[in-house]
């Protein structure tokens, strides 16, 4: 394959492109939207009792270790769910919770007791420690499974056009049935693309939100 | 659903797809240990440090490309069959044994290094001796990642002709035989369960009771 047979593809190929890629964000959207509206309530929920978050944590490891066809083809067969979009959602949000719950509670349970103490002494109330010192200052832990979480559903829901999603992943797809490379190729470089970009930037993004302090090295 | 088709799927289709998993999830997981472990010992001797933060770069922006992508990048480079498979699986996987490798050996406390340069131990048999050892848990760690991220994608890898567990999802898929699916994804989560929890096990089990975290 050359770079001419490439750029063709993408002129010639540029509508759907488009879909696809329309589908692909609409997809990954609603599914990291769903999930910070599940996940961070259960997360900070989770900080109250040490005996409910080893179990919750436990659940979501176990979940987050299932392939991910296997998760799309069980959620399947699942008549409620079927073929489709309900079910490539149900997967995401599944496979989000990990690195959302653990997160969010690693972020708040690392927060220094001392700071919790002295704001109780300022007379804070129990919301607004949790609003104005633990969210904060639990900030670059929960931002970095934030991170986690966008690349990863990025690259899950491409997966889901085997159960029927018009996504990037699509192009894989049909590039293999039909053993064109060109177009096999073009999606696999479009999705890593975005992929690699969105990572990027969200770990640009890191920095800048993180006090200098604070910030973890890696 | 039908009972004749999953019969059919557990006992004539599994055995072998099981058997096809797990020899790609093995030979992975080995080449990929055999490469990244002595990787991140090298990266982490002082003298080669800046290497090191450049390989990490390199290996997180290789981790960020998702598997469907690598395996369909996979094909027009190294063609159909097992082993291309297995390559690019090995690629993705060094990543988090290489940065746990690095990360174990790092964490070692100066004074214990000290003490056993005291005692007059040479700097390998600091490394053999001490380093390694205090630094397992946490390489094995890296290893289960890697071990579950490899199970995960190894059903991917039926698409490229690898076989395993893919083959019969994507077979109930495009049958629609849920039969297939349930057989098939049920194997490969159990599969990645399993090998997480023995894993785990492995991991507390061998590390000293003073170092158990929390």
């Amino acid at each position: 394959m050359t770079l001419s047979d490439f750029t063709s593809f993408l002129m010639k190929n540029s509508k759907t492109i488009m879909e696809y890629s329309e589908n692909h964000f609409t997809l990954v959207l609603l599914a990291v939207g769903i999930s910070l509206a599940i996940w961070v309530p259960v997360g900070l929920l989770l900080t109250k009792s040490d005996k409910w978050a080893a179990r919750v944590l436990a659940l979501a490891n176990t979940i987050f270790c299932i392939p991910s066809l296997s998760m799309f083809a069980i959620l399947v067969t699942i008549p409620m769910f079927g073929l489709g979009r309900k079910s490539a959602l149900l997967a995401l949000v599944l496979y989000a919770m990990m690195p959302l719950i653990r997160s969010v509670y690693d972020g708040v349970k690392n927060v220094d007791r001392n700071v919790i103490e002295a704001a109780r002494g300022m007379g804070m109330g129990t919301r607004r420690i949790l609003i104005e010192i633990l969210v904060p200052l639990g900030m670059p832990i929960i931002f970095a499974g934030f991170r986690i979480t966008v690349v990863m559903t990025t690259g899950i829901a491409a997966i889901a056009t085997y159960i029927g999603e018009r996504n990037l992943g699509r192009f894989i797809q049909e590039g293999l049935i039909r053993s064109n490379t060109p177009m096999m190729v073009t999606g696999a470089l479009i999705i890593s693309a975005i992929a690699i970009g969105l990572d990027t930037i969200l770990g640009l993004v890191e920095k800048r939100i993180v006090p200098k302090g604070l910030r973890i090295s890696r | 659903m039908k009972w004749e088709n999953f019969r059919f799927a557990l006992f004539e289709k599994a055995p072998e797809a099981l058997w096809e998993h797990s020899l790609i999830v093995v030979i992975t997981i080995t080449l990929a240990i055999l490469i990244s472990v002595p990787l991140g010992i090298f990266l982490s001797r002082p003298k080669f440090k800046k290497f090191g933060l450049v390989t990490l770069n390199i290996l997180n922006l290789l981790q960020a490309v998702p598997g469907i992508a690598v395996i369909a990048l996979a094909l027009p480079i190294l063609g159909l069959g097992m082993e291309p498979a297995i390559v690019a699986l090995m690629f993705q996987s060094l990543l988090p044994i290489v940065r746990n490798t690095i990360a174990g050996l790092l964490g070692v406390s100066s004074d214990v290094k000290e003490a056993a340069s005291g005692m007059g131990m040479s700097q390998r048999r600091i490394l053999i001796e001490v380093e390694l050892p205090l630094a397992v848990p946490i390489i094995l760690s890296g290893i289960r990642t890697a071990t579950v991220y490899v199970v995960s994608m190894g059903t991917l890898a039926s698409l490229i002709g690898a076989g395993g567990l893919g083959n019969l999802i994507m077979g109930g898929l495009s049958l629609f035989r849920p039969e297939y699916l349930l057989v098939g994804a049920g194997l490969g989560a159990l599969m990645a369960i399993f090998l997480d929890r023995m894993i785990n096990y492995l991991e507390q089990r061998i590390t000293p009771p003073s170092m158990g975290a929390e």
